[in-house]
């Protein structure tokens, strides 16, 4: 995994908000089209992790769009116009958000990614590993992403969902790799977590063995 | 032992697992927790299970999609703002 491509070096957001019309409108507009705009979901989809409301998404996505055109020209072409978009929408989130950081305490990512393996090794013992082995993990998934505070949340979206690196996510969220990686292990933690409450709630048993739901006999 | 490895145990790998699945482990580093693997059945089962969940995590793409009226929302913005072409 991880993306090789390089990206704009032009931060988006400390440059002059105005259209560029250096190489005519009909270029920038045909270049925009080919680059930027295939990036919509994408961009949508992350902008849901941040805002967590679809209205909200909406708007971000549109923030975002409407601050790549205008700093179009400071786009640097075949760099990773994805991982600038991103950047953009981050800020534009941060912005309506009136600066509201996505900030949270550091963890500590190795005794995470201990612990993570300490609970696969408790649901082996008790059988829900065999059991979700047996489940579609995605409505369960689903519901616990949705539940991540936003900067995990985030994280989980830009690396599992989008494939960025570690690398560049640090630059789309604007915090250290080593952020990254510590809410990358706890959210993927947590996450863990609630696939083992998933396996019990889904009715089954561990005690009774793969397959077969409580009460039977 | 493969030539440039080093042999490394249990809670290394543990440790490292995540960065390995995500392919952010140097090349050496990468081979070295492939080899542990390979060998060791206590530590497999975390790295098959931690593979089943990124793999699930990734079909959330899938599953979110973007609200149909969204992008021709974003072009009429767009074109309000002197944007020309259509997707």
């Amino acid at each position: 995994m991880g993306n090789a491509q390089g990206t704009s070096t032009s931060d988006p957001d400390l440059v002059p908000q105005v259209a560029d019309r250096r190489d005519g409108g009909s270029s920038k507009d045909e270049s925009f089209t080919r680059d930027a705009l295939p990036w919509m979901e994408d961009v949508y989809r992350f902008a849901h992790s941040l805002t967590h409301e679809t209205a909200d998404a909406q708007d971000i996505v549109q923030e975002t769009y409407l601050r790549a055109f205008r700093s179009w020209h400071t786009f640097e072409p075949g760099s990773d116009c994805r991982r600038w978009l991103f950047t953009i929408c981050r800020n534009a989130f941060l912005r309506s958000r009136q600066r509201t950081r996505l900030e949270v305490e550091v963890t500590d990512a190795d005794a995470d990614a201990i612990a993570g393996a300490r609970e696969h090794g408790a649901m082996i013992a008790d059988g829900t590993d065999r059991l979700l082995a047996t489940l579609d993990l995605g409505p369960a998934l689903d519901r616990a992403v949705a539940g991540l505070d936003a900067p995990f949340r985030a994280a989980v979206i830009l690396v599992d969902v989008e494939d960025q690196s570690y690398e560049a996510a640090a630059q789309i969220l604007g915090v250290p790799i080593g952020t990254v990686r510590s809410r990358l292990f706890r959210a993927r933690r947590q996450l863990q977590q609630q696939l083992r409450e998933y396996a019990r709630d889904a009715g089954l048993d561990p005690s009774a063995g793969p397959g077969q739901e409580r009460g039977d006999a | 032992m493969p030539d440039g490895i080093r042999e490394i145990e249990c809670l290394a790998t543990v440790r490292l697992l995540w960065d390995y699945l995500d392919s952010e482990l140097d090349e050496t580093r990468m081979r070295e927790v492939e080899h542990h693997l390979a060998a060791c059945q206590a530590c497999l089962p975390h790295a098959v299970f931690g593979q089943r969940l990124l793999d699930a995590l990734h079909a959330i793409r899938d599953r979110h999609a973007m609200p149909p009226t969204v992008r021709a929302e974003v072009v009429a913005a767009l074109r309000a703002a002197g944007y020309s072409r259509g997707p």
